[in-house]
């Protein structure tokens, strides 16, 4: 790999943790996102800044998988929408007031349909791993076009329903308020991120690093790649499906342009625009895509034009996205 | 109709079919095998092969004028972004290239709605083509026919093109080893170049015959890319003779899926694609490898 990833790998594992003023600073944005729909009441805002989460959290998992393990998955988009489909559809037919039923049968079906096509998948690396993702992701995209009587097709599933919140028998409030369903996204968005974060920075990510830098090597180590890279990408995919969940939760509704081709090279443009292999890049890239987004396909229908032309600049100019930047003012500031 | 001509219409389409995937499958094996660059806008050269082919023949040239026109014209934008977008990270992991073809398709994309507009259209083909011609009791359109002679004669063409010319055993010996070639002292920018122009050429090719066949739409190359992957990859990736085997066996494949169940046609060919990949990564005939 090229000098780059080097630097990268260096970032991830060798910095603190722990240090105090990171610390802080976490906490500190911690706090102002959660006092925000107190501050900012309008829903617009709220429900805006809930789908940057929603779909951060989607990079974020991508970001294991991309930025960690070293594997392309173009449409990382699917295990959002399977996962939002079988929540919309459990609280449809099976339940509608239990949520944490609801999600967690979504994070377990995502699961079970991601096992199979994981295993397929992590018997080929590289390239060929990014066009099977292709290949079963648009798979995934037509049955759910093309179901129905299911999925509702083209129209989408509509009327889910909005269960309440509920934690130890006390109603927090219902997950069809903007606001508490913001609230309910920002701490299950910063549990994923903690865990992650944990989980990045054990041996067992320095493992997937090690598969990222150099598969061969790190076989001869004794690692089980195959294995690991199953690990990796059984974990990305759960993330994914929990993301889902959210995502039917906040929008109480899911077409199958979610799950396209050019939704996935969003999500992959999330990743981007922030910088892989930094877990919190992602998130900061998916607000700035979300925010870009929302903003130019008010003013223009030709989204898809500006869209390739950034990932074809970012690619050129600017490969380690937001988080390189950073890094790139703190260097110049040193000099 | 009597199984005869069921059968008979079945083939030929297949034929008709595996012969367009396997023009633009070829082309996208050309350019990965020669300079290791999967590219994921060739769907869209061949989307805008079809639409150049359709300005050109509204515009009032032959079908077969355009025909010869339209391959130069995409070989020509095909150069250009060889040159400014995708040789600066062809030294860079596979990941990059990858991401970066992405977004080219969807610039290409965004293009090709800016110019034309979102609605489907046709191309308008000769009088003498839009007959039909009585074989084994069904009804065949003249069009399909000339279609699989355009296939076959750009195939051999592309064949002897190869096999015979200097250039193309350059570009051969090129794609097993590109270290001894640029030690022969062939200038190894130019082969990448050529690979890029010649697989630009079999898309505009595809993309100008497929327009009376099909709709021509914005979206028409995202199929058309996906399957054309299964193709190479069903075929072994860099395998000539597998992707010519995979070609006509996919058109086989869904030719006969679209005749008894219309919907799930894709849903069994991209199961297909990762059957193959998981039990032989090298293809059907053992040909292909990854990198």
């Amino acid at each position: 790999m090229s000098k780059m990833d080097d630097r990268t790998s260096e970032m991830g594992l060798k910095r603190g943790t722990g240090h105090p003023v990171r610390i802080v600073a976490l906490l500190i944005l911690i706090a102002c996102l959660a006092l925000f729909p107190f501050v900012v009441t309008n829903r617009f805002y709220i429900s805006l800044v809930n789908e940057m989460l929603i779909y951060g959290l989607l990079a974020m998992s991508l970001d294991v998988l991309l930025g960690y393990t070293g594997l392309l998955s173009f449409m990382h988009n699917a295990y959002l929408g399977i996962g939002a489909y079988v929540v919309g559809l459990f609280l449809i037919h099976i339940s509608p007031s239990s949520l944490w039923l609801a999600i967690l049968a979504g994070v377990v079906a995502t699961s079970l349909i991601a096992l199979p096509v994981g295993w397929v998948q992590v018997r080929t690396g590289g390239l060929a791993f990014a066009l099977l993702t292709l290949a079963f992701g648009m798979m995934f995209y037509t049955i759910v076009w093309k179901w129905y009587d299911l999925t509702g097709g083209d129209d989408g599933l509509m009327g889910v329903p909005h269960p309440d919140i509920q934690l130890g028998g006390i109603v927090l409030g219902n997950s069809g308020n903007p606001t508490a369903m913001y609230l309910l996204s920002l701490c299950i968005v910063i549990a994923c991120f903690l865990l992650t974060w944990r989980i990045i920075h054990s041996p067992f990510g320095a493992v997937l690093e090690a598969i990222r830098e150099n598969e061969e090597r790190a076989s001869f180590v004794g690692i089980n790649v195959r294995r690991y890279k199953l690990y990796g990408w059984m974990y990305a995919c759960m993330l994914g499906g929990i993301s889902g969940g959210l995502f039917i939760l906040y929008r109480g509704y899911i077409g199958p342009t979610t799950m396209s081709a050019f939704a996935g090279a969003g999500v992959l443009m999330m990743v981007l625009v922030g910088g892989m292999g930094s877990l919190w890049g992602p998130i900061v890239g998916a607000g700035i895509f979300i925010f870009i987004q929302d903003y130019i396909s008010t003013m223009t229908e030709h989204w898809e034009l500006f869209v390739g032309l950034v990932v074809i600049l970012l690619v050129l100019f600017m490969p380690r996205g937001f988080v390189g930047l950073g890094d790139y003012l703190t260097r110049f500031r040193k000099e | 109709m009597s199984i005869l001509a069921i059968t008979v219409d079945i083939v030929l389409n297949s034929l008709v079919l595996g012969g367009v995937l396997l023009i633009v499958a070829i082309g996208l094996n050309i350019i990965y095998g020669l300079s290791r660059v999967m590219n994921l806008a060739h769907g869209s050269l061949y989307a805008l092969g079809a639409y150049a082919g359709f300005t050109l023949v509204a515009s009032g040239l032959n079908f077969f004028v355009a025909l010869l026109i339209a391959p130069v014209l995409i070989a020509i934008v095909g150069l250009i972004i060889e040159r400014t977008i995708i040789s600066p990270v062809r030294k860079r992991s596979i990941v990059y290239t990858l991401i970066l073809t992405y977004g080219l398709m969807f610039l290409l994309d965004g293009l090709i709605k800016y110019f034309w507009g979102n609605e489907p259209r046709f191309i308008e083909i000769p009088e003498f083509m839009r007959q039909t011609l009585p074989i084994a009791g069904t009804h065949y359109p003249v069009f399909r026919l000339v279609t699989l002679l355009i296939t076959a004669a750009a195939m051999i063409g592309l064949m002897l093109f190869l096999g015979k010319t200097k250039l193309g055993i350059i570009l051969r010996a090129a794609s097993s080893i590109p270290e001894m070639v640029s030690c022969m002292g062939i200038n190894m920018t130019f082969v990448h170049i050529g690979a890029f122009a010649l697989g630009c050429i079999l898309a505009g090719i595809a993309g100008v015959i497929s327009g009376p066949l099909y709709t021509i739409d914005p979206i028409m190359g995202h199929e058309m890319l996906i399957s054309s992957f299964v193709v190479i990859v069903i075929g072994g990736l860099g395998s000539l003779r597998g992707a010519v085997l995979a070609a006509f066996l996919i058109g086989l494949v869904q030719t006969l899926a679209e005749f008894f169940v219309t919907d799930l046609a894709m849903v069994i060919v991209y199961m297909m694609m990762a059957v193959i990949l998981a039990l032989m990564p090298r293809g059907l005939l053992g040909e292909g490898r990854f990198e």
